[in-house]
């Protein structure tokens, strides 16, 4: 079929992963590499966990209520007895599984939409991103409660609940991201060689969105986590006995005098896996921008 | 002006009119029988009662009928009845909404003053040691669970050292909640100033000023802040939604009795006509809040003002 393909420079899938470069240029900068760090950590913690982990992480009474941390228990024990290590490490499992469930659902039918209303233009355009605006001034906080509010309050419902209030970012991102394609040059030519709407969509629209809406996903993986653990915060997700780290913050909060690591460990946790996925996005943007690259 | 004022009351009415039809149908996307979901935890509800509230909530007639209903009574300041007391809806939000807004205030005042000066200033030392420092300690604050970050200032201020109170009401109280929501907020205030200055500062009319001989401070403080702040006018209005949003954690951390609070108390108790009221308020205000800085945006914009 006569396509032509016109390869943009520096943003298109083709050269991201065609460039041996991607990789080294992110290490390179500091935020990647830290970031790269920390998520890797936190992967092999999340594997890891039935054997890293010393203990059980609901076993009550494997040692001592209320132990400070120490070498038999690294991090401490929680008001049941309960190891927080093997706690936190089973933690990472669900964090982790969280971020990318949320991210998932949210990323895919937000660029769907996005990509829809940008190749379709006229009242499905109109529809779709002023849907989106509206709903995007709402905040994902609100929409999330909502969702919980309909849904009750466990920790599926609430991974669901944030995948549903993040599709109106990922929508208008990827949205705008999309015009930008839709108006250069070799869009139209594909167009006029013949490919149909579903081919522009998918093989010229699709590839060339991809690196942009990498980079915002990489960062919403982070608004996603801290989102769930908001809502486990304030008992709305994870239920009793599940290792959540938001969860387990908030039970912690009645023992803040007795023992403060039972506050300070689950916190310290959250915020270093946040700052991984903040940071690895960050550098994605710089070794993927063309303009940041010589800095 | 008027023409771009007038877009953004459109829009702004036309967010209160979805959220009117989502909130009328939040209840029916409930799974199950929403009454009998309300009283699940309160016995001895006979059905005859049960049937009354249902009648009562419109939820015996088709869904259309029930959304005229629902806004009639709007249109007259009825927000219905609570489940748990049977108070009017709207005396309870009215009677807690002051002390939200008044915490919200409060944190975008202190984000702002924390925030604003630490972009301009890396803006301003783009690139040297200052700036890497402050950017990183900004990703660092971003990265902070504000939930966390108020089980500390609560630990450290209220419980370890007892300079202000755990819980209440007081002005002292709202110390800590407003720091809490205000600090999480001033890292997006710092790098948005920087951005944004950073970008002015490479504009041509600031290279103009600099190289027609205008003292520095004269550039920084007429050229550089004047323009670069307009970006953040309107960035607030986005960021007061989301002080309202972080409200609802922080007000259950600190008891401080606002709305978010509210709403999550009935949330537990499956207090749907209070959930309801509570979204719709939330649009409404934040619709209010972006209206009203909207108009201040385009009062301080010259080109919009004077098209």
């Amino acid at each position: 079929m006569g396509e032509i393909t016109v390869n943009t420079p520096g943003l298109s899938a083709e050269s991201t992963q065609a460039s041996p470069g991607f990789w080294r240029r992110l290490v390179r900068t500091p935020n990647g590499f830290i970031g790269l760090l920390i998520v890797t950590i936190l992967i092999v913690c999340a594997f890891g966990a039935d054997f890293l982990a010393p203990y059980n992480p609901t076993k009550m009474g494997s040692g001592p209520r209320f132990l400070p941390p120490g070498s038999d228990f690294l991090l401490g024990t929680d008001e049941f007895g309960r190891d927080m290590l093997s706690r936190i490490l089973y933690g990472s499992r669900l964090t982790l599984l969280i971020g990318a469930v949320a991210v998932g659902i949210s990323l895919t039918a937000g660029m769907l939409l996005g990509m829809v209303a940008a190749y379709c233009r006229g009242w499905i355009e109109t529809v779709l991103m002023r849907s989106a605006d509206i709903l995007f001034s709402f905040t994902e906080t609100l929409i999330a409660l909502a969702c919980v509010a309909v849904l009750g309050p466990s920790l599926q419902n609430a991974v669901l609940a944030v995948s549903i209030a993040g599709i109106p970012f990922y929508a208008r991102t990827c949205y705008s991201a999309s015009l930008v394609e839709v108006s250069k040059p070799y869009f139209e030519a594909s167009i006029a060689a013949g490919a149909g709407p579903f081919r522009m969509v998918f093989h010229h629209l699709l590839p060339n969105v991809l690196p942009t809406m990498i980079v915002v996903a990489t960062l919403g993986v982070s608004t996603a986590i801290l989102a769930a653990a908001g809502l486990s915060f304030l008992g709305l997700g994870a239920q009793p006995p599940t290792p959540e780290w938001g969860y387990m913050l908030a039970g912690s909060r009645d023992y803040i005098n007795r023992a403060p690591w039972l506050m300070t460990i689950p916190g310290i946790a959250i915020a270093i896996t946040v700052l991984g996925f903040n940071l690895l996005g960050d550098g994605f943007r710089t070794a993927l921008d063309p303009k940041e690259r010589d800095r | 002006m008027l023409s771009f004022l007038a877009g953004r009351l459109t829009m702004g009415l036309l967010t209160v009119f979805v959220t009117t039809i989502l909130v009328t149908l939040l209840i029916h996307l409930v799974p199950g029988d929403p009454v009998q979901i309300m009283y699940a935890q309160s016995q001895g509800t006979t059905p005859e009662q049960m049937e009354e509230v249902r009648k009562s909530l419109g939820l015996d007639k088709p869904i259309p009928v029930q959304y005229f209903m629902f806004v009639g009574r709007l249109l007259e300041g009825d927000l219905g009845y609570t489940i748990r007391g049977g108070q009017p809806v709207l005396d309870v939000i009215l009677q807690r909404l002051p002390n939200t807004i008044v915490l919200a205030v409060a944190a975008m005042a202190i984000a702002i003053l924390i925030g604003v000066p630490i972009g301009f200033f890396a803006a301003y030392k783009q690139g040297t040691i200052w700036d890497v420092t402050l950017m990183i300690t900004a990703i660092a604050g971003i990265s902070m669970p504000h939930f966390w970050l108020g089980l500390i200032l609560l630990f450290y201020f209220a419980v370890d050292l007892g300079w202000l109170p755990v819980s209440g009401g007081g002005p002292l109280n709202l110390v800590l909640p407003a720091v809490t929501l205000g600090l999480s907020n001033a890292a997006i205030f710092a790098r948005l100033t920087r951005s944004s200055m950073i970008d002015v500062l490479s504009q041509d009319f600031v290279q103009t000023a600099i190289a027609k001989g205008l003292p520095q401070k004269l550039v920084l403080r007429r050229h550089v802040l004047r323009a670069g702040l307009i970006p953040i006018i309107t960035m607030m209005g986005l960021q007061f939604a989301f002080m309202m949003g972080g409200a609802i954690v922080v007000e259950n951390i600190f008891s401080w009795n606002g709305v978010g609070r509210m709403a999550v108390e009935a949330i537990f108790q499956r207090d749907y006509p209070i959930i309801q009221g509570f979204i719709l308020t939330f649009a409404v205000v934040v619709v209010i809040v972006s209206i009203m800085l909207d108009a201040v945006y385009a009062f301080i914009d010259p080109r919009i003002r004077r098209s």
